[in-house]
């Protein structure tokens, strides 16, 4: 076969060689200066940034004072280190919780005889599409020290205890609770994946059933832990939401919050923003690096493609134990916020007496709705989000197709360092990828600050990795020799993308822009620092409402937000599933 | 002396109402002696090797292991394995692979509760001991997953001997291996198994391993175990249509009975003429058989006192050690092996061709295929 297309190639190249022998450089070139111009060039006016002390808006370009000294300034002072301690406590107390639970969780969904399992599998992924503001802002409605809805409960129970979620317990629980499905889906996998006759041999040695997860089934799944929990850490470390809920009340800053509070501040502390940007960035940078590395190394747990029969473990009645484990943990992780933050959207006033006050239906109407829709800001903030998430998914989508072409299915010199371009926003947090083009446009007259283009810049470099990657594997499962019949039947090479490569990755592109979709319209961290009063998003305008101290109004927003975002998933899982099945019938 | 496995009218059912894996099977093992399952994939062989290690939860009937019951759903009688003293050996070898040889071999002493208490240096010793037993001494402190497929077999042998349990259980232990290394290792683990004086349940689809491991072996078909006895009477005197033809048997003649007494029977092949042949059926007169005989068995060019007739060579296959000859008497296809270098008859004219009665066996014709 590559006897034949070897000899194929030449033929087909000649008819066509002169353009494409300057073609693929060319190419090349383009894909290398777009990547430099999305993440190149924003990362190095962040750097700039952090290692001077001109301001852009102010002394323009032109007084660049290169020096360290503002750097170490930072790296020494006191907040930057509350704030990387605080971030380290949170994300770490956060990650061992997530580890727990999804460790708790997979072998209950894995190797247990638990009922109702797949629809338990199904929906302790639902975390994962929460936007981790209107999660804080639910568990803040809740876990309030006056005015919290669990706080009203017990006192009505007539429980002498009250919890506090405006601190640091209350900031590691939701996050250990919201990013467990990271730690479960890659231990899940894993587990599946093991030998069940490697714990029988356990079993049938002698070893109790207790021994033989510790002794042995998660020692081989380590990897998988460990990976799994990196992750976790990664994405704790880089949100904002949550901590911006939760923490700001009781003055805890993280890193994020605290890159964002420098650039509230009058006058805006660019400078130091983006040197704690960076320190934020090379912590991602060595955590993801750890990740990656662990996840290449040869895993002990998956033996080379074998299937092997599933082990569910015959539980008894301890089965039903275990449901009402994973019930209460979806009861705690969706049933309870969504309640809280229906009561706080249609109750006139949140303040509770009494258990009883909560039934008393007069005190329930939408006032806080028609407040929000009163305010021109929010049918705007809704468009806006709408067409910076169309924009990224077109633009983001079809810039993945060709990186993700070129890097899988083509030799051309340079696709390693357009991978390595494409694949390095996975190191840089949202925040920062905000910070980073705020330093790139911000000085530049007549630039993209201030339009909804440089929010869907920014969108499509941070989500670049993960569209590429979806994307890749789609590239991979169409197999190689379908291109080369084409050429063989004398197609170019864009006739054979045309016709052959586009209509066969359907399902995949299809999915990945609406992955992209959904990711940009609930992105925070990196609109914070890029939008302004004409380009604002969603998601901004909740953190406003709620910086505003309107509880109702927030709610309302977020019930408002988490609508929108339901519909759009249903719309878009219906429309991939369509675009898959479709694409069956022509394969 | 009690055995040291009983099984009594074993039945295991997968899900309810459908067709049972394990199907009455009953059998015991005396101490020290090597039991061997044989049969196609699917036949239960190896559910019923898991309904003993206690992996599997039988439907009914009854397992003791060593005198004790350790399964009896009728009862609710239900031994978790690690409870039951025995050793298992697994297709996939299942070391593990994030520990040194030593740290798999030493595993059951150090986590066993039962006749636990293995002091450190017991540990080693024992160890040691075995891992010399199946020649892997110089291997102890190597990591598994660094030894190649044979020597990790050897391992998860050691792992399971290393305490000498009651029964030891083998499911299929030479099944990944190459056909070489296979053929060696299975003397080398009859050898072990007999010095240490083991009793053995082995399970396995391979005739060949069955006939040199096992003091018994039990052929099994949809769950049932069809016939238990010493390998040359598995090949010499099968019980049925099925075991002589999964034992080799691949030849049939179509035939009615003319008459029975005892274990002879005399069958009309019609065209060819009568047969003499040994039957283990109370088969009567008039009834509709099958005459199963091995390709080795038949003798071409011999005319013998009994049993022979003519036949033409329709083919002629040469395989250097051996010669296959298809040849067809009186409209029935057989199939013939003559062994050494030389293929001596040639496909002209009518050959004698001797069919010894005690090499014919004649089973009813129950309409079933066999294969």
């Amino acid at each position: 076969m590559t006897a034949t297309s070897a000899a194929a190639l030449p033929q087909t190249g000649q008819i066509t060689a002169a353009p494409r022998r300057l073609g693929a450089p060319l190419w090349v070139a383009f894909l290398l200066i777009v990547l430099a111009f999305l993440v190149i060039y924003p990362l190095l006016m962040l750097l700039f940034g952090a290692l001077s002390d001109s301001n852009p808006v102010i002394d323009g370009f032109g007084k660049f004072r290169p020096s360290l000294d503002h750097f170490v300034k930072v790296l020494f002072n006191e907040n930057v280190h509350l704030a990387f301690f605080n971030a380290l406590v949170a994300c770490g107390g956060g990650t061992v919780l997530a580890v727990t639970i999804g460790l708790a969780f997979s072998w209950i969904v894995v190797r247990t005889n638990t009922p109702f399992k797949g629809f338990i599998a199904g929906a302790s992924m639902i975390p994962l599409f929460v936007p981790p503001l209107v999660a804080g802002v639910a568990w803040g409605i809740l876990g309030s020290p006056k005015t919290g809805l669990l706080n009203t409960v017990f006192k009505w129970i007539g429980i002498d205890w009250r919890v506090d979620f405006y601190s640091m317990a209350g900031l590691i629980i939701v996050f250990g609770i919201y990013y467990a499905p990271y730690v479960y889906m890659f231990t899940a996998s894993a587990l599946r994946n093991m030998d069940p006759s490697l714990e029988e041999a356990s079993e049938v040695s002698g070893a109790s059933a207790f021994t033989t997860i510790f002794t042995i089934t998660f020692p081989l799944i380590a990897p998988a832990i460990l990976a799994g929990s990196l992750l976790s850490f990664v994405v704790m470390l880089g949100i904002y939401g949550v901590p911006a809920a939760l923490g700001a009340p009781a003055n805890i800053n993280v890193l994020t919050t605290y890159i964002f509070r420098l650039t509230a501040w009058s006058p805006p502390l660019y400078n130091t923003a983006a040197a704690v940007a960076i320190l934020l960035m090379i912590v991602t940078a060595i955590l993801v690096w750890a990740q990656q590395r662990i996840l290449a190394g040869k895993s002990f747990a998956t033996v080379a493609g074998k299937a092997f029969r599933p082990r569910a473990l015959d539980l008894g009645p301890w089965r039903w134990f275990t449901f009402g484990l994973a019930s209460l943990y979806l009861a705690i992780v969706v049933i309870l916020p969504t309640l809280a933050l229906v009561i706080a959207a249609f109750r006139k006033f949140l303040f509770i007496k009494d258990f009883d006050a909560l039934f008393d239906m007069r005190q329930y109407s939408w006032v806080h709705f028609n407040a929000v829709f009163d305010n021109p800001l929010t049918m705007k903030s809704i468009w806006n989000t709408l067409e910076v998430g169309a924009i990224t998914a077109i633009c983001g989508g079809a810039l993945a197709f060709a990186i993700g072409y070129t890097v899988n299915r083509t030799r051309v010199s340079g696709r390693t360092s357009i991978d390595l371009l494409a694949t390095l926003p996975v190191a840089i947090p949202g925040l920062v990828v905000g910070v980073a083009y705020l330093w790139a446009w911000i000085g530049l007259p007549g630039g993209l600050y201030g339009t909804i283009w440089i929010l869907a810049l920014a969108f499509v470099a941070r989500f670049m990795p993960d569209t590429v990657k979806a994307l890749s594997t789609s590239f991979l499962q169409i197999h190689k020799e379908l291109e080369e019949a084409a050429w063989i039947c004398g197609r170019g090479l864009l006739g054979t993308i045309r016709t052959i490569v586009l209509p066969l990755a359907r399902p995949g592109v299809v999915a990945s822009m609406t992955l992209l979709f959904v990711l940009a319209i609930r992105e925070l961290g990196s609109s914070l620092f890029l939008y302004t009063s004409d380009t604002t998003v969603m998601a901004v305008l909740l953190l406003d409402y709620y910086e505003g101290g309107n509880t109702g109004k927030t709610a309302a927003f977020s019930l408002v937000q988490t609508v929108i975002l339901a519909v759009l998933l249903g719309l878009t899982n219906w429309l991939s599933r369509g675009a898959a099945q479709s694409s069956a019938r022509v394969g | 002396m009690s055995s040291a496995l009983l099984i009594e009218d074993l039945a295991k059912r997968f899900t309810a109402g459908a067709k049972p894996a394990v199907d009455g099977v009953s059998f015991d093992v005396p101490p020290g002696e090597i039991v061997v399952l044989l049969g196609p994939s699917g036949c239960g062989k190896t559910t019923t090797l898991r309904c003993v290690a206690g992996l599997e939860h039988p439907t009914s009937g009854r397992i003791s292991i060593g005198g004790r019951v350790v399964s009896e759903p009728e009862r609710g009688v239900l031994v978790p394995p690690r409870e039951r003293d025995i050793g298992m050996v697994f297709q996939s070898y299942a070391v593990w692979p994030h520990m040194t040889v030593r740290q798999n071999v030493a595993y059951p002493l150090k986590h066993r509760r039962a006749g636990g208490g293995n002091s450190k240096t017991d540990i080693i010793a024992k160890v040691n001991d075995t891992l010399e037993l199946v020649g892997l001494h110089d291997y102890a402190e190597r990591p598994v997953v660094s030894l190649s497929g044979g020597q990790m077999q050897r391992v998860a042998l050691a792992r399971s001997l290393v305490y000498r349990p009651q029964l030891i259980l083998l499911d299929e232990p030479l099944s990944n291996l190459d056909a070489k290394l296979r053929v060696r290792l299975r003397d080398e683990l009859r050898r072990i198994l007999k010095q240490t004086g083991m009793t053995g349940l082995y399970v396995t689809h391979d005739q060949s391993e069955a006939v040199v491991l096992g003091d018994r072996i039990g052929v099994m078909r949809d769950g049932k175990l069809l016939q238990m006895a010493p390998p040359d009477e598995i090949y010499n005197r099968p019980a049925d249509a099925f075991v002589a033809n999964f034992t080799g048997a691949s030849n049939v003649l179509r035939g009615r009975v003319l008459g029975r007494t005892g274990d002879k029977a005399t069958i009309d092949l019609g065209a060819v003429g009568k047969i003499d042949a040994w039957t283990p059926q109370n088969l009567a007169a008039g009834e509709n058989v099958r005459v199963a005989l091995r390709a080795e068995n038949a003798r071409l060019g011999e005319s013998g006192a009994t049993n022979a007739f003519t036949c033409k060579v329709i083919e002629r296959r040469y395989q250097g050690m051996q010669t296959v000859y298809d040849v067809d008497m009186g409209g029935q296809r057989l199939e013939v092996l003559e062994l050494g270098t030389a293929a001596r008859h040639t496909s002209d004219g009518e050959i004698a061709l001797t069919l010894p009665a005690d090499a014919c066996w004649a089973y009813r014709d129950d309409g079933v295929a066999v294969e």
